[in-house]
């Protein structure tokens, strides 16, 4: 049969063969496979501020920006107890001439994310970053809750700041003499006092080089306008709603040093698994919403409206985690517990100037302990916290640098027996048989404990501690007081009874010994207490580099602690995080807040269970 | 009409005048020192000093007082000492969802409430009436958040019809899948005290002589209740409702905090906790100014509703 060739068919053919070479091209040019955006939900427990990190000291916000900014040092993931590693410089430095000069290096060729700010020109991060970071700090302007951080501490930099605000001007470009850039990634601090506490400034997250371009540029509005060299940069942010993070094109990746890891860990083993010999960060969205609620933080969760709880409220925990085991229905759904002993401490003051409470003689002493003594932490356990603590032995939290796991604070323990003949005898006696004790010399005898108002546990502890002392005969009242307020008092030494908390900014017992430090008061020393031995003690551990030395100093400052009962030693929280199965190489850092760089999703499982 | 329109907007100066001064007394009396509040956990007296004067709280009160005014003239209450965001986007952004939330929540339980109320009205004295009545005190008799926690865990959890909270930048995403359990959770709630007050509204209404007429005449029980009842009931309720309607600006903090609904009753809850002048100062200010507006627009609504009506 002969084929007729006509013009028809010519065109039929042609246009046919150019669908078939276009279809061609689209298909080579689509992945072979659909390639699965990994995107982790998440809940945080009160709402951020915002995310310039010099202006920022909430928990939350910092957490973000420990993703979107590079702190010259950090902590390596799975090293216990932490070690302290470099992140953007060439090594952690060592204190030279006697602790109070340290140089750091950063690293060549790391750049910032792409910002118009910076007009389609790469920025690369040099030594001048960290100068003009140290130096926001310190501005008036800032207001910055971390000013604390520089303030008697950097040759030059207080009198450079007296002088800008003598003359109204904060000149960036002014030299200080102990702030000094060496060459373009070299910047070198000089102390006055030796302190080598000192680079563990660099560990947090919102101690961090920023492009003083994008500030200027984004002066109206830096919070929302977070500029760094982070993994991950600000997509999206509905304030105190919404914020997504997305992961930085121009990031340099990292990768999961396994050098300090524990054979033994599940966890390591996990995270080893899943991140192990990768180019991280593997995720590549990160939706938060801020859930102060706690019931719909939990449902959320539970609901699978987002990846992973941390800090499960304590009320749901009989639920998920009966005496301590995941229950069956968390065990169906293949959900995992990771329980983790913050590095924080939660206790109660007495305010040491206080003429019923304070003071520093023997009887004054002997009132406090046998107060002490009177307090039944076990309840507090049991009831306040719902069996998620642990008793404090020490002024310390656990795991850290220089805190001590042997040291047992014995005259803490509970002992009503003892505390009421220890009031009998100091002359706290009940002379008009109305059922309380009065003062030694006849007056009533009233003590009160002030909380912060609308926060359930701290009036729970509120009402231990009146039912405890009211069991020994001392009448006591629990006074609800705006948190505002209570800050206010506590800070001028309006109260007699408190509970404060308090969580480590960086690993080293130092960041709580500060708490009694005597020239503290007004600052951090909420109990006023002032006691010389302690304040030699506490300044000749401030020259000292880890060591057994210092951990003898910190010991006796706990011992100190002990027999003068400014404090009532509370607990060391435990709280739980539940992750679901599809998150893969989790692992909680006691120091750094979030998890997101060393993390990575099954992303075909998440979305085959979100579906059913 | 006008003369009377312009007497009530120069009315509302004095009126604004007094919410100034009051909120100014009670946040500079009862307030604490938002100072404090944003000097982070290690501070001293050099530090909280900055922070008050950067914050112009170190200022006379007088000054205070007077910048405060000029803002409300300006209407720019300047930025969020908490924040730093401006107070103004703070307002605009956040009304929306509130609104999104709020208007559905009035219209319907306007409507349910009033048909409601007519179905009652007819069946008045019979047990139903009584049984209905009894549900409804015990209904109001129960907090608002009991209800809430109930049915987030009810619908948003246990049955999975609805999400335990969250919200969306899509309106349609919104109204579809995040605000029906706060809005039908809100209409239920709002529905008992609405009842019962529309039924007094409507046995009000029965009782009166043009009724006793009306059935005179031949008319059935239906038309007299749907027609002539109905329209004379309706001027109390939208008195109610005018009433009711410079809250739907504010919005349910409770809800809005339970669902994480981005709305403006939870931002106000957020600023008070804050000790965020600037933002309450705004919010008062706004809903004091939309209160007037509003219960002007009722009046004159009224005059178009009921022409015996004088506006005087």
């Amino acid at each position: 049969m002969r084929l007729l060739v006509t013009r028809k068919w010519h065109c039929q053919f042609i246009g046919s063969l150019i669908a078939a070479l276009a279809a061609s091209l689209i298909q080579l040019s689509t992945p072979l496979y659909a390639v699965e955006k990994k995107t982790l939900k998440i809940a945080f427990r009160a709402a951020e501020t915002g995310f310039d990190p010099q202006k920022i000291e909430d928990r939350y916000s910092i957490g973000i920006c420990e993703n979107i900014f590079d702190s010259l040092l950090s902590y390596d993931w799975l090293a216990r107890p932490v070690k302290v590693v470099p992140q953007i410089v060439e090594a952690v430095p060592v204190g030279e001439e006697g602790g109070t000069r340290f140089t750091f290096k950063i690293k060549p060729g790391i750049f910032f994310s792409n910002d118009p700010i910076f007009k389609g020109k790469p920025r690369e991060l040099v030594a001048r970053d960290m100068e003009y970071a140290i130096k926001r700090f310190r501005d008036p302007a800032n207001r910055s809750p971390y000013s604390w951080l520089f303030e008697d501490r950097i040759v030059g930099l207080d009198e450079f700041v007296a002088a800008a605000k003598k003359s109204g001007k904060y000149d960036y470009d002014a030299p200080i003499e102990g702030l000094k850039v060496l060459d373009k990634y070299t910047i070198s601090f000089k102390l006055r006092e030796p302190d080598y506490n000192f680079i563990y400034f660099f560990t947090l997250p919102h101690v961090v080089p920023v492009a003083r371009e994008a500030i200027e540029g984004y002066a109206n509005d830096t919070m929302a306008h977070p500029v760094g060299t982070g993994p991950y940069i600000l997509k999206q942010w509905v304030r105190r709603s919404k914020i997504v993070l997305e992961k930085n094109p121009n990031y340099r990746g990292h990768t999961l040093d396994t050098r300090y890891a524990n054979p033994a860990d599940a966890w390591d083993n996990e995270a080893i698994k899943a991140l192990g010999g990768k180019t991280l960060p593997l995720i590549d969205r990160i939706e938060i919403a801020p859930i102060e609620e706690e019931q719909p933080r939990f449902l959320a969760f539970m609901n699978r409206e987002h990846d992973y709880i941390e800090e499960t409220p304590a009320v749901f925990i009989e639920q998920v985690l009966p005496n301590g085991k995941l229950s069956s229905a968390m065990q169906k759904r293949n959900m995992r517990v990771f329980r983790e002993e913050q590095p924080e401490i939660v206790w109660d003051a007495f305010n040491l100037d206080d003429p019923v409470v304070g003071g520093y003689k023997p009887e004054n002493v002997g009132f406090r302990r046998a107060l002490v003594l009177a307090h039944d932490r076990g309840q507090e356990i049991a009831i306040v916290r719902r069996g998620q603590a642990i008793p404090m032995q020490t002024l310390v939290a656990p795991g850290l640098i220089g805190s001590d796991p042997t040291f047992r604070a014995l005259e803490q323990e509970y002992n009503p027996a003892r505390a009421k003949a220890m009031l009998d005898m100091l002359g706290y006696v009940d002379r008009d048989s109305d059922g309380w004790r009065e003062l030694p010399g006849g007056k009533p005898l009233k003590l009160t404990y002030k909380y912060r108002a609308n926060d359930d546990s701290s009036r729970q502890q509120a009402e231990l501690w009146a039912k405890c002392l009211a069991a020994v005969g001392i009448r006591m009242e629990a006074v609800a007081v705006q948190f505002a307020d209570l800050l206010k008092d506590r800070k001028v030494g309006k109260f007699q009874m408190s509970g404060l908390a308090w969580i480590a900014d960086y690993p080293d017992a130092q960041n709580f010994l500060q708490l009694l430090y005597g020239p503290n008061t007004n600052i951090s020393n909420d109990a006023r207490f002032k006691w010389p031995a302690y304040d030699l003690l506490y300044t000749q551990a401030l020259k000292l580099p880890d060591s057994p030395e210092r951990d003898k100093l910190y010991r006796e400052m706990n011992r100190i602690a002990v027999v003068f009962a400014p404090w009532r030693f509370g607990v060391h929280r435990i709280f739980n995080h539940f992750i679901s199965p599809w998150v893969l190489g989790y692992k909680k850092h006691p120091i750094l807040f979030t998890s997101f760089k060393y993390l990575d999703i099954d992303a075909a499982s998440q979305k085959a269970v979100m579906q059913q | 009409m006008g003369a009377y329109i312009v007497r009530r907007l120069w009315q509302m100066i004095p009126t604004l005048a007094g919410v100034v001064l009051l909120i100014f007394f009670l946040f500079n009396w009862v307030g604490g020192d938002p100072a404090l509040v944003l000097a982070g956990k290690i501070t001293n007296a050099e530090q909280i000093e900055n922070i008050r004067k950067q914050l112009g709280v170190d200022q006379p009160y007088w000054y205070q007082l007077w910048v405060f005014v000029k803002q409300i003239v300006t209407f720019d209450f300047g930025r969020s000492w908490a924040t730093n965001e401006a107070v103004s986007n703070i307002l605009i952004t956040r009304v929306g969802p509130t609104l999104t939330i709020m208007i559905p929540v009035l219209l319907l339980e306007t409507i349910i409430g009033v048909i409601l109320a007519i179905g009652v009205a007819y069946v008045r004295g019979t047990l139903t009436d009584r049984m209905i009545m009894m549900i409804c005190t015990v209904a109001m008799s129960i907090s608002f958040l009991v209800y809430i926690i109930v049915a987030q865990y009810i619908f948003g959890f246990q049955l999975g019809w609805f999400p335990v909270q969250g919200w969306s930048d899509s309106f349609a995403k919104n109204i579809v899948t995040y605000a029906p359990l706060p809005i039908m959770l809100a209409v239920f709630v709002g529905l008992a005290p609405a009842l019962r007050l529309y039924r007094s509204f409507f046995l009000d209404e029965v009782n009166q002589d043009y009724v006793r007429t009306a059935r005179a005449k031949g008319l059935g029980e239906k038309t007299v209740m749907m027609k002539h009842v109905l329209r004379n009931a309706m001027i109390p309720i939208l008195t109610n409702v005018g009433i009711s309607l410079p809250g739907i600006f504010v919005g349910s903090f409770l809800l809005e905090t339970f669902f994480s609904i981005p709305g403006l009753g939870r931002e106000i809850l957020t600023a008070v906790n804050r000790s965020d002048f600037p933002v309450i100062k705004a919010a008062t200010v706004y809903l004091a100014i939309v209160t007037m507006l509003v219960n002007l627009a009722v009046d004159v609504l009224y005059k178009a509703v009921d022409p015996r009506v004088v506006l005087k």
